[in-house]
């Protein structure tokens, strides 16, 4: 009986405890968790809620009207609002795969550079790299849209100089994006070098020096262990890469308009120019949803990419 | 005892009385414009003036591109906290309107307005009969050109109709010398349409008419055709076209450095042509737009800017910019019975709306041939169309008109796009 009384007094003050414990941990949860609802949580579900709606964004939510799936149909009818947002969608991914796609391998490649220690300038090397993403993207605008001008900018002079004849560069539709992409990829490479050096840290000397006496050469080396090894340090890359790419806005606001024939007119600025511009605030909340679950599905890919290529090595 | 009683009543009703009276009168009153340092100085020093009779009004400005103008209307215009005062473009009017986002003129100001503008102008700033700003400045589009291109090129005098025009622009296109002769725009809404329209006006077509497109007629079937003929000949070259978000850009700098031979601009960058060219401004000179086939006489395409005032701004500040703005735009706040408004506006060779202004500033007007030359086309100009969606309408024929530059769709293809997307776009938004 004693024993049981015991037993009962000793389990209900373990409940007090976890009742106390878990009321302190809701306590000190909740600034962060309300937080996170207010200006995460919320503008999402009231996006996703928009797009349901035809509304305009200059008038308050109470004249919304819901119009079910309409706009995402007419995101992707064939009249001009639906050619605009296919096309922005497509630039968005033609970005997205250009700047990671050379970003990705540069960083490593200038990675290797700044890492190594055969020669001298390694540090000195990483902070010219890093000081590029430190630069204001008003002043990268105002200096390459100068640097492109096709008559009279500095990189057609150049060019000339060795005899390859004028390029179009912001000025005509087949380039002016790809021209976008060499921005982005100037300004953020030296991030993601960091990151790859971070990374290229974390690998043993003594792999390297085990591969070395089995006779692997450097190729070898890289292959078989600086990049299984740098993986995770990839994947991380590759994530923040797309999400940068997919997010790009200030240099097309600020020096192509999205033009020149909508070329460089990528969701989020054309998501503006509806949204804010035309005041349509529902169909801009279906673009905006849309890039969101584009997004999501680009980064599950790329994780369930990364999972299988795990499961194979193991 | 009595004596400290009244003391502290006279006291209390003279704190009441201060209050109440800055309650009534003071008031912060922002000014949204696109316009340069420069020019927003000249608007600080007359705002300077007004406040020094107007202690309790507080007037700031604040500048921002041309291409963001319109987004900083839209996110800080619904608010309370949003500008004052903004300078808006007349197509921007309808949909500002429509959204409340702008309030109507008070009675006695819009009948002093209305005295003293002309008529035109004043239905541009009006939506139902309700007058929404004060007009400010007119500008219209003529033919622009460098004279010593003509004369290096052996041309004489300026082309007068389209086959005038299509001689010149070839006789001025020197590919070696990396030289157009016709410059066009891209990447700018305005800088495409604008130029397009003027062409069109002078052969006798028009955009809109009664809220519907007619981009099918034979005026703009012609008009395409045109558009089409310069750039497979090689006489216009879109990659020296290109216009960034302050409505620079390569564009300007061909043409300031003497690689295109004319072009179709408004008389508004008269100011951007002096800074770029220094004394080699005189060698630019100003023409009507060549008259088409189908046209009758030169035209050109005209639009106006007014100021607002925002309708979610209190009482006491809607009524201080009210005042402001009908100070500024009389005739007592600048020199020699012009406006400080038009004063303003003649630095940077943008022609004032106010008729008085036009008397006060006859002999500068006359005496600035680049100007005079604008002047003169103004009487047969025709009013951009001034719609609901004007501005998704503006957008979808400028990627129209671009992809026919880059040679993505033929003349006739455009046509048939741009008059399909308009109908689209304007029966959506007159919903």
């Amino acid at each position: 009986m004693g024993a049981a009384t015991t037993t009962a007094t000793s389990s209900r003050t373990k409940n007090r405890m976890t009742n106390t414990q878990h009321r302190s941990a809701v306590f000190m949860l909740a600034p962060a968790t309300g937080l996170l609802a207010v200006f995460i949580i919320i503008p999402m579900l009231l996006t996703i809620w928009l797009s349901f709606q035809n509304w305009s964004t200059q008038t308050g939510f109470e004249t919304a009207t819901f119009v079910g799936v309409q706009n995402f149909i007419d995101i992707f009818a064939s009249n001009s609002v639906g050619r605009d947002f296919k096309a922005a969608l497509v630039n968005t991914a033609l970005y997205t795969v250009g700047s990671v796609a050379i970003i990705l391998p540069l960083s490593v490649l200038l990675g290797l550079l700044v890492h190594q220690k055969i020669a001298p300038g390694g540090v000195f090397l990483r902070t010219v790299l890093f000081s590029t993403y430190m630069v204001p993207m008003i002043a990268v605008a105002l200096v390459f849209s100068k640097l492109y001008s096709p008559t009279e900018g500095p990189l057609n002079q150049i060019l000339g100089w060795v005899g390859i004849p004028p390029q179009t560069w912001l000025s005509a539709p087949q380039t002016a994006l790809f021209a976008i992409v060499i921005l982005n990829v100037w300004q953020q490479v030296g991030y993601f070098t960091v990151l790859a050096v971070a990374g290229l840290t974390q690998i043993p000397d003594s792999l390297y020096e085990a591969a070395k006496i089995d006779g692997a050469n450097p190729i070898q080396r890289f292959f078989s262990i600086t990049l299984p090894l740098l993986g995770n340090t990839l994947l991380f890359s590759s994530v923040i890469a797309i999400i940068n790419a997919v997010q790009v806005f200030e240099p097309v606001a600020l020096i192509t308009q999205g033009g020149p024939v909508n070329a460089t007119n990528v969701l989020t600025y054309h998501i503006r120019r509806v949204g804010i511009e035309r005041a349509q605030g529902g169909l801009g909340s279906a673009m905006a949803v849309t890039l969101m679950l584009a997004l999501v599905v680009a980064i599950a890919l790329l994780f369930a990419f990364a999972r299988s290529r795990e499961t194979k090595s193991a | 005892m009595q004596l400290f009683q009244a003391f502290t009543r006279s006291a209390g009703a003279v704190a009441v009385l201060l209050s109440s009276t800055a309650l009534v009168q003071a008031a912060d009153v922002s000014f949204l414009t696109h316009w340069a340092p420069d020019t927003v100085a000249k608007l600080e020093a007359a705002a300077a003036t007004y406040t020094q009779a107007h202690p309790d009004t507080k007037i700031t400005v604040r500048a921002v591109p041309f291409g963001d103008l319109l987004t900083t209307l839209r996110t800080s215009g619904g608010g309370a906290g949003g500008a004052t005062i903004a300078g808006i473009y007349d197509a921007w009017l309808p949909d500002l309107a429509k959204d409340q986002l702008v309030a109507a003129v008070p009675d006695a100001i819009a009948a002093d307005t209305k005295a003293n503008w002309p008529a035109g102008v004043i239905g541009a700033a009006s939506i139902g009969g309700t007058l929404y700003g004060i007009p400010n400045e007119i500008d219209v589009y003529a033919l622009n050109y460098n004279k010593k291109l003509f004369e290096a090129a052996g041309i004489t005098e300026a082309p007068k109709t389209w086959d005038e025009f299509l001689a010149a622009a070839e006789k001025l296109t020197d590919k070696s010398k990396g030289q157009q002769g016709f410059g066009l725009i891209n990447s700018w809404a305005a800088g495409v349409l604008h130029p397009f329209s003027s062409l069109l006006v002078s052969n006798g077509g028009d955009l809109v008419v009664d809220g519907k497109p007619v981009l099918d007629s034979e005026a703009a079937k012609q008009t395409f055709e045109l558009y089409e003929k310069l750039i497979k000949s090689g006489y216009s070259d879109p990659a020296m076209a290109t216009a960034d978000a302050n409505t620079t850009g390569p564009f300007l700098d061909s043409f300031v450095s003497g690689k295109t031979g004319m072009i179709i601009m408004a008389n508004w960058w008269e100011s951007a042509l002096k800074a770029g060219m220094g004394d080699n401004f005189a060698d630019i000179a100003t023409a009507p737009i060549p008259v088409g086939p189908s046209g009758d006489t030169a035209r050109s395409i005209s639009y106006s800017w007014m100021t607002v005032v925002n309708a979610k701004a209190s009482a006491e500040e809607q009524a201080a910019a009210w005042d402001f703005l009908n100070w500024l735009n009389g005739p007592d706040s600048g020199p020699t019975g012009a406006s400080a408004m038009g004063d303003i506006l003649m630095s940077m060779g943008i022609l004032p709306s106010r008729t008085s202004d036009g008397t006060a500033f006859a002999e500068r007007l006359s005496s600035d041939p680049f100007l005079a030359g604008y002047t003169g086309t103004l009487a047969n100009a025709k009013p951009f169309p001034v719609v609901l969606g004007g501005q998704e309408f503006s957008e979808s024929l400028q990627k129209t008109l671009e992809a026919m530059q880059f040679g993505q769709l033929s003349a006739a293809d455009a046509q048939a796009t741009a008059q399909a997307d308009a109908t689209e776009i304007l029966e959506r938004n007159a919903k």
